[in-house]
């Protein structure tokens, strides 16, 4: 490795993390979540990007050393659908199979009826979890493995050889992508682990969000019971995957366990007692998490106050970053907050001038990484994320 | 369920040594290496299933 491009990294790094503990670095860290946009910029659809890893990570190399980041995701179209294809999972909208090859792939949550779970097997769920997802989650959102009890197959026997192999294949191969982007560009790989609330995934993947807001009033303690059991293992794979060196955070996704998606009190009573022991537990052994909080969690801003100084990083999509400052900027690191819409939509003029205010009103004093509220795809303007960029270096340096 | 086992499986595991190794031979070599292989790869399988449902 050059060692220009060493002590680019070692700057970069730096500055990160530096941000990340709440401190005031020598400029304000850029690590936009680039996702299809990576594509529209490096010349290959949605499909290519999101089937064929090697183009998803080529894509995210060449954007990282096309523009002065600080640090990106290896892969922010996190889903490689050649694996969930492989496997027969039902769940998802493939570019190019399911959607024009030039759309993101999309999510596809199945009517109340159709649910991965039903509402009787709570039990079985908390009773054991992993057995649960082996034996009753997977043969219903994949088409090819066979339940409990049914005849076996050589589909079911295949799903399960090529859905192990490729998925080791797919996460040995970010080692070497994250070695790439510090070779070739500096750049620091942003985030490491997964994680995601109990109440999350019980809305996202097994009951939907109607089951589950209709569990929460005709079965709460079941739902409690739920998501108690899943907290270990959630802990568990989280640490698994988590940066040994303790640098960069371990990302959280939230999605709909906010107001308005449920109300303030099942917030407090589910989402937030099976979330908020995770975090403590993670931060106990020295990891920090990132709060992806997509959407607005302006609502919750208190409750995540009670977090230990420095345990997490929020980031803020439709929030009102000016308020999540003012009730979390002296704890943690704030990051995200300029408008989407803006990028895609807006002139460069605009994008500057949102960015003067952003940095003004929250960015004065250190803690703050810039980036977009959501991630971001392909409907972002390059010359206005380039507008992002040079706006931040230009003005924000301490 | 069916399959539920008592006590349930730790997190990382799906199928406990200790469940596994009634239903071999006395040991006559290393016991605790045949015990960290099979945790090794018993523990690929946990991360393949949660996995799958985190982030697939």
């Amino acid at each position: 490795m050059a060692n220009d491009m060493e002590q680019l990294y070692a700057a970069r790094l730096k500055r990160y993390v530096t941000a990340m503990r709440n401190g005031k670095p020598d400029m304000i860290p850029i690590r936009p979540f680039v996702a299809e946009f990576t594509a529209k910029y490096a010349g290959y659809t949605c499909q290519e990007v999101t089937h064929d890893f090697e183009k998803a990570f080529a894509a995210a190399r060449k954007c990282a050393a096309d523009f002065d980041w600080d640090a990106v995701v290896g892969n922010m179209v996190y889903v490689w659908t050649g694996l969930t294809q492989a496997i027969g999972m039902k769940y998802y909208a493939v570019p190019g199979i399911d959607i024009p090859a030039d759309i993101g792939f999309q999510y596809l949550e199945p009517p109340e009826r159709k649910a991965f779970m039903k509402p009787d097997q709570y039990d079985q769920l908390i009773a054991d979890p992993t057995g649960f997802l082996f034996n009753v989650w997977l043969p219903r959102v994949s088409a090819d493995v066979s339940a409990t009890g049914e005849a076996t197959s050589y589909r079911n026997n295949l799903s399960f050889l090529k859905g192990g192999m490729a998925m080791l294949n797919y996460f040995n191969a970010f080692g070497r992508q994250n070695a790439l982007l510090r070779s070739e560009s500096g750049t620091v790989s942003a985030i490491s682990g997964i994680l995601k609330a109990p109440m999350d995934i019980l809305a996202d993947k097994l009951r939907g969000y109607i089951g589950l807001c209709l569990d929460l009033v005709e079965r709460p303690e079941k739902v409690l019971a739920a998501c108690e059991a899943l907290m270990p293992h959630l802990t568990h794979v989280a640490l698994s995957g988590a940066d040994p060196e303790k640098n960069v955070p371990i990302g959280l996704w939230m999605h709909r366990g906010c107001v308005p998606f449920v109300s303030r009190e099942h917030f407090e009573r589910f989402y937030w007692p099976t979330l908020k022991p995770i975090i403590e537990e993670i931060w106990s052994r020295g990891h920090q998490v990132l709060f992806y909080a997509e959407g607005n969690w302006d609502a919750h801003l208190e409750s995540f106050a009670e977090l230990p100084d420095g345990a997490i990083v929020y980031h803020v999509d439709k929030g009102d970053i000016f308020d999540v400052h003012s009730v979390l900027g002296k704890k943690f690191c704030i990051s995200g907050g300029i408008p989407n819409f803006l990028l895609s939509y807006g002139t460069e003029q605009e994008v500057r001038d949102y960015c003067r205010k952003l940095i003004d009103g929250v960015a004065r004093d250190g803690g703050y990484i810039m980036d977009a509220g959501a991630i971001m795809q392909n409907d972002t303007k390059a010359e206005n994320l380039r507008a992002m960029t040079e706006f931040a270096r230009e003005y924000g340096v301490y | 369920m069916s399959e539920s086992r008592e006590p349930k499986p730790s997190p990382g595991v799906c199928i406990p040594w200790e469940e596994k190794s009634k239903e071999l031979p006395k040991i006559s070599g290393d016991e605790g290496l045949v015990r960290k292989v099979w945790e090794d790869i018993d523990g690929l399988a946990y991360t393949y299933i949660w996995q799958c449902l985190l982030s697939f």
